[in-house]
Parts: structure tokens; sequence; C-alpha cells
């Protein structure tokens, strides 16, 4: 477990020789010890062909990789962090709410239109992750960022899980995500819940939602 | 504070305000008994009881600044509470915490100080921007986000920084290893790759604690005052001594600017 939490909003990694972290840029604190922080021009793992495709799906966040031996401290603007552990499954992020992932992860890009095809680019373009998003993959820690504390709700076979799209965060596990429409006439005549979308999420894992409906 | 679910919101009354302690994360309790504290102009948002809020430097306050405030510059940023009843202290929600310093001595970020008892002595740093407190009392202060106490050897990013207790005073410290070498050339020439934006960091050494706030997202600074124009003082504006460092050319796009210029390329 390379990832600590200290409080809601910060969390001290590990630093070891020979292990590298990845980091969002500019979201160290501070640091003990002898590591070194490189910006990452290719903006994570892979070679040239993965930088192109994450540049094209618009989901290259500025990182860095920190390498070396030490702690060092991370927190970002202030918001929540949560730190989850994968072994061995995939866990789908927005780019953009990574805050430190573990180099023992395998980073992809995965386009939202091949789970679910329009109705999945639908979804993106609703709950804001665009037609792309992130996959880490493998066995380590991942720091994840949102606006208001983070809760873990898991979802069983037998029970779907309903997110607003708006506060849906990052899920893991074997899961089918479809987006959900309660439109009714009351929605044509503007005199909608609010609620008309919703993202459901079946099959086994976990979803991570926020305590707020704001975007990072 | 026993709060059950359901049972609403806890409500307070001025006996069961807490005396010179939390209310919550964000709010924070002050009992005068005929005593006098210090505030940052409005950081006060509720009082129960009966007190006198007054500007520094009015006639019979001089004494009282003379004393415990040996910055009258910027004195108008402050107002003394004095009287007897309980005050809550908030600062846009930020977190709020008290400190006790024992005989003791802490700098700290000027926009994070929210207000300290008259037995500490509140002076300027020579670090501009910040603020040290000297003696034994309480001061409150705020962090965006729970402050994290460390010991030296330490490096902090500048915009964490709240400040630091009995250490040796911070200096600078540049992480360029990444800029040198044929690859950190290149990368200086194209500006491609950009910067970690963690090129520069405060280095604390020695003895001491180091507070940190959990994001690097500043509070809004507060002006120190004017320091007299001197020359050896940092920050005074006074006679610079060797040559000057603003260089004229400007700067072209893709180019580190003050970094390349720093690290001599």
């Amino acid at each position: 477990m390379a990832f600590r939490e200290i409080n809601s909003k910060m969390i001290e990694a590990s630093v070891v020789p020979g292990q590298r972290l990845f980091s969002q840029r500019g979201a160290m604190l501070a640091y003990k010890g002898d590591v070194s922080f490189t910006p990452n021009m290719t903006g994570g793992q892979g070679g040239v062909m993965s930088m192109i495709g994450r540049r094209v799906a618009n989901e290259d966040t500025p990182l860095m990789t920190v390498e070396g031996s030490g702690t060092v401290l991370f927190g970002h603007g202030g918001h929540h962090i949560q730190v989850i552990n994968l072994a061995g499954d995939t866990l789908y992020v927005e780019a953009d709410r990574l805050l430190a992932f573990e180099g023992t992860l395998q980073q992809g890009t995965m386009f939202l239109g091949s789970q679910g095809g329009v109705m999945g680019m639908v979804r993106g373009q609703i709950s804001g992750q665009g037609l792309f998003t992130t996959t880490l993959k493998g066995h380590g820690s991942v720091a994840v960022m949102a606006h208001g504390g983070v809760f873990e709700v898991p979802i069983t076979p037998q029970r779907p899980v309903h997110v607003d799209p708006q506060a849906y965060v990052a899920h893991h596990g074997d899961v089918r995500n479809k987006l959900s429409t309660a439109l009714g006439w009351r929605d044509m005549v503007g005199r909608g819940s609010g609620e008309a979308f919703q993202l459901e999420l079946s099959g086994s894992g976990a979803v991570y939602v926020q305590a707020s409906e704001e975007k990072l | 504070m026993s709060h059950h679910p359901g049972a609403g919101p806890t409500v307070y009354d001025p006996m069961t305000l807490p005396s010179d302690d939390n209310v919550d994360s964000y709010t924070f309790c002050v009992e005068l008994k005929g005593n006098q504290w210090f505030l940052q102009k409005g950081k006060m948002i509720a009082y129960y009881g009966s007190m006198e809020f007054n500007g520094i430097g009015h006639g019979r306050l001089d004494r009282l600044v003379r004393t415990s405030f040996h910055s009258p510059l910027h004195a108008s940023d402050w107002v003394v509470a004095e009287g007897s009843g309980k005050m809550l202290l908030a600062d846009r929600a930020f977190d709020v915490n008290s400190y006790d310093l024992d005989d003791g001595n802490l700098t700290i970020r000027s926009g994070n100080l929210l207000a300290f008892q008259p037995s500490l002595a509140l002076k300027q740093s020579i670090v501009p921007g910040f603020l040290t407190l000297i003696g034994t009392g309480k001061f409150v202060a705020a962090s965006n986000g729970p402050v994290v106490f460390m010991e030296p050897p330490i490096r902090v990013d500048p915009q964490a920084l709240v400040g630091w207790a009995d250490c040796p005073s911070p200096c600078h410290h540049y992480d360029h290893g990444y800029m040198t070498g044929v690859m950190g050339g290149l990368r200086a020439l194209t500006g491609l790759g950009g910067a970690s934006g963690e090129e520069h960091q405060f280095e604390f050494v020695g003895a001491g604690t180091v507070l940190l706030q959990s994001s690097e997202t500043l509070m809004a600074e507060q002006a120190t005052g004017v320091l007299p124009p001197d020359a050896g003082v940092p920050g005074s504006g006074g006679a610079h001594t060797g040559p000057s460092q603003a260089g004229g050319t400007p700067r072209l796009p893709g180019q580190l600017g003050d970094l390349q210029r720093r690290f001599g390329l």
C-alpha cells in the first residue's frame, strides 16, 4: 500500500527506489528524502502511441513521474481524496480526477461508445466524461479526487445502483453501466425534477460517489 | 457535542459553547472574562455578552500596541476585543485551529492568522508576507484544509506552507535535475514537455516543526505593512545592491522564463 490517508484532503506516499509513482503536476505539497519530480511528456505510461491516443481522447492530464526514496505528501485544490486499492481489476475514472497512482498499474484509454454504442456516447456527454475515459488495471493504489466526501457503493448482481451522473466519480469491477432516463411529460414542459438522467450500474464491483454535484 | 441522528443540529447557548476551543472544524469560540484578544478585522461572526471592538491605536489602547504589537504600520487591520462573553470566529468556512505557544516562537503566513492573545507579541517576519508570534499564549489560525505538522528535514511547496515553529529560517530549493543532459537541454530549448510545477520548494532543516495545509490553494494575503526603506532589509524596496535581477528581455512562448534564467540556461 503506497498511499496513506493523513486527513480527508491529504495523502502520504512512500517512494522506494525502483518503483515509480505518477501524479498530477503541481499536486506535491511537501516531501522528505531524495525524491525527483519529472514532467511526463507522454502524460503517463506507454510510448508515443499511447500519448497520441490520450491526446486524441482528451484524457491527457499533465502528469509527472515521482522517483527516488522518501515520502511525499500530495493534495490538490482542497479536494477530498479517496484512495482505491486495486487487486487485479480495472478502475474507470476521468483523467483529471487522478491525483496519483502507482506505476505498477496499466494505464489505458477507453472509448465509451464501445460500451453501449450510441447510448454510451450520450452517457459520456451527460455525465461529463466525454467520449473517452481512463482505465487503470492491475495491482496497486490510486488516489482519486472528488468534490466533497466520497463514499463507496457496492454493486451486486441482484442490486444495480443508480447514480446521479454529476456525482459519479469512478467505478471498478465487472460493471456494465447504462444511462437510464426517467423523462416524463413534466420534463417536456420544463417542470422536471432535475433528476431525469441517472447512471445505472449493474454487475459486480463498486462505484464511488461524491457528496456533491459539482464537477472538479 | 452529542449529536444523535434525527435530533437536528446541535443548539448552543452561552453555557454550552466551549471556552477557547473549536465549536466545529470551521468555528472557534473565544471566552472573554475582562481580558483582551486581538482579531483580524471581519473575522468575528457572532458574540454573546457585552464586548467592545476597538480599532488599534486609539487613545487608551496605545500602550497595548507598544507592548504586544510591534508593527504599527499594519495595525489598522486589527481590532481589540474586550469585555466578557463568548465570541465566535470563522473565516470563509476554512478550517480553523488554535495553537498554544509556551515561551516559543512561531512564524505564520499573514493571511492565515485570525486572532491572538495580547500575551503574545506579533512582529513582522524577515520573510515578506509572514508574521512572527513570540511569547506564551494562544492564537487562532485558519487554513485551507486541516493543518499537518511535520518535522524537518522537509521540502515544502511554497503554496502549502502555513508556517513554522522554532525552525531556523527556511531557504529556497530548486529541483532541476531533469533540465540537464541532452533531453533536458532539448526540453529547455523547445519548451516541450513542460515543467513539473515542482521545481521550487522551501527547504527546512534543523529542529522545529513545519505547519502545512492540505491544499496548495493559498488564502488571501493580508498586508503586513510597509517596511522602512533601508538597505539590507528584504522586501523593503530599499537600495538594491548588486546587479539587478529583472531582465528586460521579453519572454518567448514556450520558454520557461524565470526558471531558465535561474538555471543559467
